[in-house]
């Protein structure tokens, strides 16, 4: 059953259209992968779906609504979280408050002091520096806060943006480690990633975008196969 | 003649807290939505009129009024916001210029026309203390007091609870609000709610002993830039530094020079202020 679904969506910026009907199906409980070469409109495609850019033509629905013309608030509200591009902390506040406003609907208010439990088990180093302004954390420390903020949310789908950009070879792996651990959990994911070898070795399913739709599909074993990917995207010469 | 000057003094300084809490108010909507709110000085003089009317008609105590003026500007300021600002938020800078200004002229029209432009006062008074050499009149302790009162319950309410921290997180980073379920569009509202708020209170101590028209806000307002840019425009503390700093060389120059010249010296400084500390004595670098 998916539990997200995007139909023929067409978005960009002004006149410059970027997305020409792109679709996905997100199956429940499962890791699938957003593959891409760079300003081929993957974070616009996430914007778009999380309501942030309009988009021209298309829907999308999460469960059983309808969420096309609703605002990104009420999506997130509704379990739809997106942890964006480049992190956009609270870098004023201390780490322990993006968490908090991680949790500010009804419905993640809840369960805070459960949820706050399980994102410093994922990540210790938040709870060290729960009372630091969250900009003058490191870089790796900060992704931390963008990752454990989407999951005070209390998401049904949580979508990552270029989760490991910057990051040590070693704290991609930590990080790319909890999706894993996030998966057994049941939770439904969708990730953009640069390194898209990790990425897919984690993953169910992906998705490739290339000029605007959405060029191939499949498993993602299958993908790791194909040549095609393994010459654009996995850096391996061709035969 | 010392004894004088500190009285003087003192009272700049009490009425600078004042200054301070108006000020306060611009700053927090220019911080949280880099809206430059024209209409501050129209509001500060309703804060008067509305404290005058509760206290002439109601019978009301004036700061009993004040409680009734800072929920009415509360209310007011979601108007405001949701009428003129919120559909240009997004326009360049001088859309919400013009859109305040209208709102300045709007109201200063219906307000001479209710009220005309003769000066109205609050027959109050609470006696005058005397500490020593230093003689004032209660009514401004009793404002600066306020003003600390006001000023504090709203630091109180931006660090301590749930609304107040999604205040600074819209402030911070309004789009990732959003994606947090911040609903941006009420919180806005609600800033903008609490800078009026704060006009409208710091226009109602003022009236508790000065005359006042529908223009009376108007030099308020301008104090406010010119504390706004001493204290760091943005910064809620900066801004009540800022205040004092001017009641207090308000309180001073008069001892030294003709009274005509204290603009002259507060416009001077802000210029000195934008010249070598764009971002504010208080500001970073
Ligand atoms: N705010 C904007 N205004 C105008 N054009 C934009 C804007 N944001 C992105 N674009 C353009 O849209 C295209 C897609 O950008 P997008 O950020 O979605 O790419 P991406 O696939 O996420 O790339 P990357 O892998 O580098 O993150 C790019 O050509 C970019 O220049
Ligand atoms: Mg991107």
């Amino acid at each position: 059953m998916a539990l997200m679904e995007v139909k023929s969506l067409a978005s960009g910026y002004g006149e410059v259209q970027i997305l020409w009907g792109v679709d996905l199906n997100l199956e429940k409980g499962k890791l699938t992968t957003l593959v891409g070469s760079n300003g081929v409109g993957k974070t616009t495609l996430l914007s778009t779906v999380m309501g942030l850019l309009k988009p021209r033509q298309g829907t999308v629905t999460f469960g059983d609504r309808d969420v096309t013309n609703m605002s990104p608030h009420a999506r997130a509200k509704a379990g739809m979280v997106l942890v964006p591009e480049g992190r956009q902390l609270f870098t004023t506040m201390t780490v322990y408050e993006n968490l908090e406003m991680g949790a500010f609907s009804s419905r993640a208010r809840a369960n805070f002091k459960q949820n706050l439990e399980k994102v410093y088990d994922l990540f210790p180093r938040l709870q060290e520096r729960a009372h630091q302004k969250a900009g003058t954390l490191s870089g790796g420390e900060q992704q931390m806060v963008a990752v454990g903020r989407g999951l005070m949310a209390e998401p049904e789908i949580l979508m990552l943006d270029e989760l490991s950009l910057g990051l040590s070879p070693l704290l991609s792996l930590t990080l790319f480690e909890t999706l894993v651990r996030l998966k057994g959990t049941g939770l439904t994911m969708l990730l953009v990633e640069q390194n898209v070898n990790m990425a897919l070795a984690v993953s169910d399913y992906a998705y490739v975008l290339a000029q605007g739709k959405i060029w191939l599909e499949g498993e993602a074993r299958q993908l790791m196969k194909n040549d095609e990917i393994r010459q654009a995207y996995l850096g391996v010469v061709g035969h | 003649m010392l004894g004088q000057l500190l009285s003087s003094l003192t009272d700049g300084l009490l009425l600078g807290f004042v200054y301070g809490l108006a000020a306060v108010g611009l700053s927090l909507i220019w911080g949280v939505m880099t809206v430059i709110n024209l209409a501050h000085g129209p509001v500060i003089a309703l804060g008067m009129f509305g404290t005058y009317l509760l206290f002439l008609k109601g019978g009301c105590n004036p700061y009993l009024a004040l409680l009734a003026v800072a929920g009415m500007g509360l209310v007011f300021g979601f108007l405001i916001y949701g009428v003129a600002v919120h559909r240009v938020l997004n326009a360049p800078h001088l859309s919400t210029l013009l859109a305040t200004f209208a709102v300045n002229m709007i109201l200063i029209g219906v307000g001479t026309a209710v009220f005309t432009t003769s000066p109205h006062n609050i027959d109050f008074s609470l006696g005058s203390l005397e500490v020593g050499p230093i003689t004032v009149p209660a009514t401004r302790l009793v404002a600066a007091l306020g003003a600390i009162l006001f000023t504090a319950a709203l630091y109180l309410f931006l660090y301590f609870t749930r609304p107040g921290k999604a205040i600074r997180a819209v402030a911070n980073n309004r789009k990732a609000a959003e994606l947090m379920g911040i609903p941006s569009a009420w919180i806005l509202a609600l800033s903008f709610g609490l800078g009026t708020m704060l006009a409208a209170v710091a226009g109602g101590l003022i009236s508790t002993f000065f005359p006042f028209t529908i223009l009376s806000g108007g030099p308020y307002e301008l104090k406010s830039f010119v504390i706004c840019v001493l204290g760091g425009l943005g910064n809620p503390l900066g801004a009540l530094i800022g205040g004092l700093l001017l009641g207090g060389l308000e309180g001073l120059i008069p001892t030294f020079m003709p009274v005509s010249w204290v603009p002259v010296v507060e416009f001077g400084l802000f210029i000195l202020v934008l010249l070598f500390k764009p971002s504010g004595l208080l500001g970073a670098k």
